[in-house]
């Protein structure tokens, strides 16, 4: 069966077609503002390259936050669109759960985090010895973050991340091992198309405004 | 030529809408689904807001629209969409949308200019014919378009700060009677007289609109009232403000339909919705021997059914777009 990945939260396009959970095609590419111009013909590219129509897509993976908010949406509509229209089934994924789960790096917990600006970081706490999470996700200052790792000994903690952060520990680059995150998560439930949705983690200025108003 | 049934999308403000059109003309199903409950509790459409929400229900609408329609995909000669102005989070979902949908089945994408979805809405009532002039009144936009032919846009005047629509709401707010502000302060003007006065903007010899001058003058007007503690006749001003609003679009556009010798108007966008704008303007037309329609008010305000009518003439002038077709938040119609 052939699996689509598709990631677009970042300033990267991260996407995939997987056949008997090998990639066969993939673009890893620093994309910008430009996500919208380029992510439909990358898939179409693959497909092209590959001689692989939609009808033979037989799952989508879509990653679905959090992140940037415009990119989440970009990637969403057409995975969401594509899922609908070939009832194809779509399983989301958390962009912090696909980061945990590509780090081979060393250490005992490892801590996926993307700037969500003015200090605050969208971050979780990924125990890489027993395969879980500890923090789960969450729109969390980077203050509260570095306190809540105090407890844990410094050497076993790693950061993930492709931003500018402000943390006392390690930071290793995400680069997405796409194989590795389809073979995990490919057997997970999928849902319906229409209920897929971003996982932004946080509200709207507009509804934090008018929240704070109402306390 | 055999018929043409095109599927749009319109994305571009708070309606996320799906619609299909046979030969550019024929409403074959329409679904609109309004966001206007969600944003009147801020007071004004959020845009990240609405994008959150077009996300959330693009294919519902899509599907719905297909089922009311009893076509399938395979029946669907090409996917029409709104590809700008507006604003770029909520377009990209309708963008992203229709370019998936074109990939998957096979279809031509034509991008449609919200405008001329707006100008092609009459279309849906009454053939268009040529020449003509369009006066394009919503919440984001006022501008006089000349069309020669068929879908051929020549853009004569347009406001140089606030549009007519945001007016209104601005107006609304600040004598406190709710969103959205053409609607409620239409039917005030009904039960006014024209109380206050207050000045007549960009009254030059240009097709230019302007309306932040005379928002302001309202903003001042309920300022000096509320200090001297007087209580302002609120029907009164809707009046007195309307009256000023009808009174600057009729002689703007008489102008321009005077100097270029054009015999048939057309009325497009949410504000054509306005009950006193449209007779105001009809009244101006019949005087002056000038045909003026406009379209039914269900294509008045923003919905795909325009943009399937608009797109099929785009069609027909050979504009498709590849899947590398990006939204965009300002574009120029010519």
């Amino acid at each position: 069966m052939k699996i689509l990945y598709l990631d677009t939260t970042s300033s990267f396009l991260y996407t995939a077609i997987l056949e008997d959970n090998k990639v066969i095609a993939e673009v890893k590419e620093e994309l910008g503002n430009n996500l919208s111009d380029y992510t439909l013909p990358r898939i179409e590219g693959m497909m092209k390259i590959k001689n692989i129509s939609v009808d033979e897509i037989g799952k989508i993976i879509a990653v679905n936050g959090p992140g940037s908010f415009t990119g989440i949406r970009i990637g969403l509509t057409i995975a969401k669109t594509m899922a609908w229209a070939k009832n194809i089934p779509i399983i989301p994924i958390s962009s912090l759960e696909a980061m945990a789960l590509s780090s081979d790096a060393n250490y005992d917990y490892v801590v996926p985090a993307i700037d969500a600006r003015r200090n605050y970081l969208y971050a979780s706490i990924y125990d890489a010895k027993n395969n879980n999470f500890v923090m789960n996700e969450q729109y969390i200052n980077a203050d509260t973050l570095n306190i809540a790792l105090e407890n844990l000994s410094k050497d076993s903690i790693t950061f993930i991340s492709n931003d500018k952060i402000n943390v006392n520990y390690d930071v290793q680059p995400y680069d997405p091992k796409i194989e590795k995150i389809v073979g995990i998560v490919k057997d997970r439930e999928p849902v319906n198309p229409h209920s897929i949705d971003a996982n932004y983690l946080k509200m709207t200025e507009a509804e934090e405004k008018q929240k704070e108003e109402l306390n | 030529m055999k018929d043409m049934y095109i599927l749009a999308i319109e994305s571009s403000c708070d309606e996320t809408s799906c619609a299909i059109v046979k030969n550019g003309c024929e409403d074959i199903a329409t679904v609109i689904l309004s966001q206007i409950d969600i944003h009147t509790n801020f007071g004004g459409v959020v845009p990240e807001i609405a994008s959150r929400h077009h996300l959330k229900n693009i294919t519902m609408v899509i599907e719905e629209c297909l089922k009311k329609s009893k076509l399938t995909m395979d029946e669907i000669d090409a996917i029409a969409v709104t590809y700008g102005p507006g604003l770029i989070g909520s377009l990209l979902v309708g963008v992203e949308a229709a370019k998936t949908l074109a990939m998957v089945y096979n279809k031509p994408l034509i991008p449609v200019h919200h405008i001329a979805g707006h100008i092609y809405a009459n279309n849906l009532t009454k053939k268009m014919e040529y020449p003509l002039l369009a006066l394009v009144v919503s919440g984001g936009h006022t501008e006089l378009v000349y069309m020669k032919d068929e879908y051929q846009f020549e853009k004569l005047g347009e406001t140089l700060d606030d549009a007519i629509g945001e007016t209104y709401d601005k107006v609304a707010r600040v004598i406190g009677v709710g969103y959205p502000g053409g609607p409620v302060i239409d039917k005030m003007a009904q039960e006014g007289v024209h109380e206050y006065n207050l000045p007549l903007p960009l009254n030059d010899n240009s097709y230019n609109f302007s309306f932040s001058g005379l928002k302001s003058a309202v903003i001042n007007l309920a300022h000096n009232y509320e200090q001297r503690d007087v209580e302002l006749n609120k029907a009164n001003l809707a009046k007195s403000f309307q009256d000023v609003v009808i009174e600057t679009i009729t002689k703007k556009t008489l102008k321009a339909l005077k100097d270029n010798d054009i015999k048939r108007m057309i009325i497009s966008g949410g504000v054509a919705a306005n009950k006193s704008l449209r007779e105001g303007l009809k009244k101006v037309c019949e005087e002056n021997g000038i045909e003026c329609s406009y379209p039914d008010l269900k294509y008045c305000t923003d919905n795909a059914t325009m943009i399937g009518a608009a797109g099929y003439f785009a069609y027909k002038k050979g504009i498709t777009a590849d899947s590398n077709l990006n939204a965009k938040s300002s574009l120029s119609l010519v």
